[in-house]
C-alpha cells in the first residue's frame, strides 16, 4: 500500500481552520494509540474530528474536506459517505464537481459499493445521465463483471430511458472482448426483454434475432454456459418447442457420436429434447449417462436424478 | 445468516497463509483462537478500518464459535454491551457506536440477541424493546414494490428483504410487513437462468439466490420455486477443484460453500454437488498457524470466510461441528 500522500497530510490539530473544534476520541479503545505509523494516526485523528462535527451537525466546506480525507483512507466507511451527501445537498454544492472527484475514487476502489450509491444519489438529483455511460465503459475496462457497476447501469437505463441509447451495442463490444462475460449476457436480456410495457417475446423478429445471436456466440465457445442459458430462456419465455433447437444442439453433441461431444450444455439440451420425443427415453438415458460418467461427472447425482424423471421406455426402445 | 456485499467481504490478501500438510482435518482449536483474537487486535490499524463492519463481524465470530461447539469462547456480557452500544433511538443499529443505522447491522444485532437469548436485555435496554426494533425494520419496506431499503437513503436489495424477514421472524413480528408484496418482489427477481439477483433484472448471484430462497422459506412459499432448474444452476457452480463460485465463469470462493450449499439444502438438492470435494477445498483453505479460513487456498484469512467455511462444512455434516439451519 502506498502511504506517501497520507503521510504528508497536515494534522488537523495544527490546521487553524479546525482550531475551534475539540475532537471527540473513540470511547472504546481510546487509550490505544493505534499502530504508531503516521497513516493510522491521521486516520484516528480525522475520525475524532468527524465525530465532533457530526455531534454538532456541522455542514460546511471544511466538512467536505474532512470527509474526503476519511474516504481517501477508508472508502468503505458508509456513515461518512452519507454525512458527505447530506452536507453536499445542504450547501447546494456543485454536484458536477463532486462527480469529477468521484470518478478517480471509483476507479481506484473497484470493490467499493458506497461510491455507487453516492453516485446514484447525485445523478438522480442532477437529473442528467450525461457522461455516465462513457465513465462506466472506463470502469468495465478494469473489471467487466463488477456487480455494483452493472446494478448502477441498470438503474441508469431505467431512470433515464436509455433502452435504445446504445446498450445492445455496448454489450456486443464487451462480448467481443470476453464472450464468457455472464454480466454482459444478463444486461442484454435486461435491455431486450426487461423493458417495461413491452413484450419482446411476442415480437417474432426480436426473438429470432436473439436466438441467432446466442447461437453465433455459442459457436465461438461451445462450453460457455451463459449463451446456453440465454437460448433456453428465450425458448421457454416465448413458448417455443425445445425441439426447435435440436439441429443446432446436435452440431455439438449428437446421438451416435457420444464420444465426440463438444459441449456438456449441448449434451444436456439434446437429452432434454430426446426425452420429449416418442421413444426417446433410451437416447436420453445414454446422453445423461455420458454426462454423469464422462462430461460432467462432478454432478453425477444431478444427472441420475434427471434420468429418473424420464418417461418410462416404450417396449421397443427398452428391447423387451 | 446475513451477509455483507460479496465484494466487500472478499478483500484481497495481504499475508498469505502457510502451505498445508497433505492430511486434512478441521483445526477446531486454531479457529476458536482466531475468533477470540479478533477483538484483541485494537492496536492494529486494520481493526479500525473495518469498524463499519463490526457488528456483522461480531455475529460471524459468535456463529463460528457456536458451530465449533464452544459458544462461551466470546464473553456474553461484553458482546451484549457492545450490541446495545450500537442502537439508535429509532430502533435501528449501526455497525459500531457513532455509525448510522442500517438494515444489515440491525439484523446482525437481532441475530446476536437471538443467539445469546438476550431478549430480556433487549426489553431492559432499548426503549420499547423488540417492538421498537421491529418497527424500524418494517419501516424500511417499500410499500409499492414490497422490497426493503437498507436505510433512509433508499438503496434496495434482496439482501435487505431477507434480513428483514429473518430478524422479524426472530422477534415474532412478521405481521408488521406486507408479506404478499415481498413474495411478489422476489418472484420478480427470478432470472432467465433460474437464479435470482439483487433486484428485478439484476444478474443471478449465488448470494442473492440464498437471500431469495431463505425469504421464501420464511414466508412459507418455497412452492414458487422451480427446484430442478434452480438446482441445476446452483450445482453448476461447483468447479473441478471442489470449490463453488457465485456466478458463471467466476473464481471459486469458500463463502459460496454456504450460499450455494444452503440454497441447495433449502430445495432438497444438496446431494447434487460433490460434498467430499467441497470439504477438501474448504479444509485446504484453513490457515494452520493463525487459525481461520480464507476465500481460497493461499490467501489471507478473515472472519467472514471463516464462518461461512465452517457453516458450509456443517451443512455437509463434516464431523466436529454443530448442525446448522440452512435459513
Ligand atoms: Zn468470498
Amino acid at each position: 500500500m502506498s502511504r506517501k500522500p497520507q503521510n504528508k497530510l497536515t494534522p488537523l490539530s495544527e490546521d487553524p481552520k479546525w482550531e475551534d473544534v475539540i475532537p471527540i476520541p473513540q470511547e472504546e479503545g481510546s487509550a490505544h494509540p493505534l499502530a504508531s505509523i503516521a497513516y493510522a494516526e491521521n486516520y484516528s485523528e480525522a475520525m475524532d474530528y468527524l465525530r465532533a462535527v457530526m455531534a454538532t451537525n456541522e455542514m460546511s466546506e471544511r466538512v467536505l474536506e474532512l470527509t474526503e480525507r476519511v474516504i481517501r483512507m477508508n472508502p468503505a466507511h458508509y456513515t461518512v459517505w452519507l454525512y458527505r451527501a447530506r452536507t453536499l445537498f445542504t450547501l447546494n454544492h456543485d454536484l458536477y464537481a463532486e462527480i469529477a472527484w468521484l470518478n478517480p475514487t471509483a476507479l481506484r476502489h473497484q470493490k467499493n459499493y458506497q461510491i455507487w450509491h453516492h453516485r446514484q444519489t447525485l445523478i438522480n438529483a442532477l437529473d442528467s445521465a450525461d457522461g455516465e455511460i462513457p465513465f462506466l465503459t472506463q470502469m468495465f475496462e478494469k473489471d467487466s463483471k463488477n456487480y455494483h457497476v452493472w446494478s448502477y447501469r441498470q438503474w441508469l437505463v431505467k431512470r433515464f430511458d436509455l433502452w435504445d441509447a446504445g446498450e445492445i451495442e455496448s454489450v456486443e463490444e464487451l462480448l467481443k472482448k470476453d464472450v464468457r462475460n455472464n454480466s454482459a449476457w444478463n444486461h442484454r436480456w435486461f435491455v431486450v426483454f426487461g423493458r417495461p410495457d413491452t413484450d419482446a417475446f411476442k415480437d417474432e423478429e426480436i426473438v429470432k434475432r436473439e436466438i441467432e445471436f446466442a447461437k453465433s456466440q455459442i459457436r465461438l465457445a461451445p462450453q460457455n454456459q451463459s449463451p446456453w442459458s440465454y437460448l433456453r430462456g428465450i425458448i421457454r419465455q416465448a413458448s417455443l418447442p425445445l425441439s426447435s433447437l435440436r439441429e443446432f444442439a446436435e452440431e455439438f453433441a449428437v446421438f451416435g457420436k457420444m464420444d465426440q461431444v463438444r459441449s456438456s450444455h449441448a449434451l444436456a439440451l439434446v437429452a432434454d429434447i430426446y426425452a420429449e420425443e416418442p421413444n426417446g427415453t433410451a437416447k436420453a438415458t445414454l446422453a445423461l449417462d455420458m454426462l454423469a460418467i464422462r462430461y460432467d461427472p462432478i454432478r453425477v447425482n444431478y444427472w441420475e436424478y434427471k434420468k429418473k424423471q424420464l418417461p418410462p421406455s416404450s417396449p421397443v426402445a427398452a428391447g423387451t | 445468516m446475513s451477509k455483507p456485499t460479496p465484494a466487500e467481504s472478499c478483500s484481497p490478501p495481504s499475508q498469505p497463509a502457510q502451505a498445508l500438510p497433505d492430511e486434512l482435518h478441521l483445526l477446531v482449536e486454531q479457529h476458536v483462537q482466531y475468533v477470540r483474537s479478533l477483538d484483541t487486535r485494537k492496536d492494529e490499524y486494520e481493526y479500525w478500518l473495518t469498524e463499519h463492519l463490526r457488528l456483522n463481524g461480531l455475529y460471524w465470530g459468535l456463529t463460528a464459535v457456536h458451530l465449533l461447539g464452544q459458544p462461551d469462547a466470546l464473553p456474553r456480557r461484553e458482546v451484549i454491551d457492545f450490541v446495545f452500544s450500537c442502537v439508535h433511538e429509532n430502533g435501528g443499529f449501526g455497525a459500531a457506536p457513532g455509525h448510522d443505522t442500517h438494515m444489515l447491522y440491525t439484523v446482525s444485532a437481532v441475530q446476536i440477541i437471538a443467539t445469546l437469548d438476550a431478549f430480556d436485555e433487549l426489553e431492559e435496554r432499548v426503549d420499547g424493546g423488540r417492538k421498537t426494533v421491529g418497527k424500524f425494520i418494517a419501516s424500511l419496506q417499500e410499500r409499492d414494490t414490497g422490497t426493503f431499503a437498507g436505510d433512509e437513503w433508499g438503496e434496495t436489495d434482496t439482501r435487505f428483504l431477507y434480513g428483514a424477514l429473518n430478524a422479524l421472524s426472530l422477534l415474532h413480528l412478521l405481521h408488521l410487513v406486507d408479506m404478499d408484496k415481498a413474495v411478489e418482489h422476489i418472484q420478480a427477481c427470478e432470472n432467465f437462468d433460474g437464479g435470482y439477483g439483487t433486484g428485478p433484472g439484476a444478474e443471478s448471484h449465488a448470494g442473492q439466490v440464498f437471500t431469495c430462497l431463505a425469504a421464501l422459506s420464511i414466508a412459507g412459499r418455497l412452492d414458487l420455486v422451480d427446484r430442478d432448474r434452480l438446482g441445476g444452476w446452483l450445482s453448476d457452480r461447483q468447479l473441478p477443484n471442489g470449490g463453488l463460485n457465485g456466478r458463471p465463469e467466476k473464481k471459486e470462493d469458500v463463502c459460496y460453500s454456504w450460499w450455494v450449499g444452503s440454497s441447495l439444502a433449502m430445495i432438497d438438492r444438496l446431494h447434487w454437488i460433490d460434498s467430499n470435494k467441497l470439504a477438501k477445498f474448504i479444509l485446504q483453505s484453513q490457515d494452520p498457524d493463525r487459525g481461520g479460513i480464507t476465500d481460497r487456498p493461499g490467501d489471507m484469512v478473515d472472519v467472514y470466510h471463516t464462518v461461512f467455511g465452517l457453516a458450509g462444512l456443517s451443512l455437509i455434516k463434516h464431523p466436529g461441528l454443530m448442525e446448522v439451519d440452512p435459513v
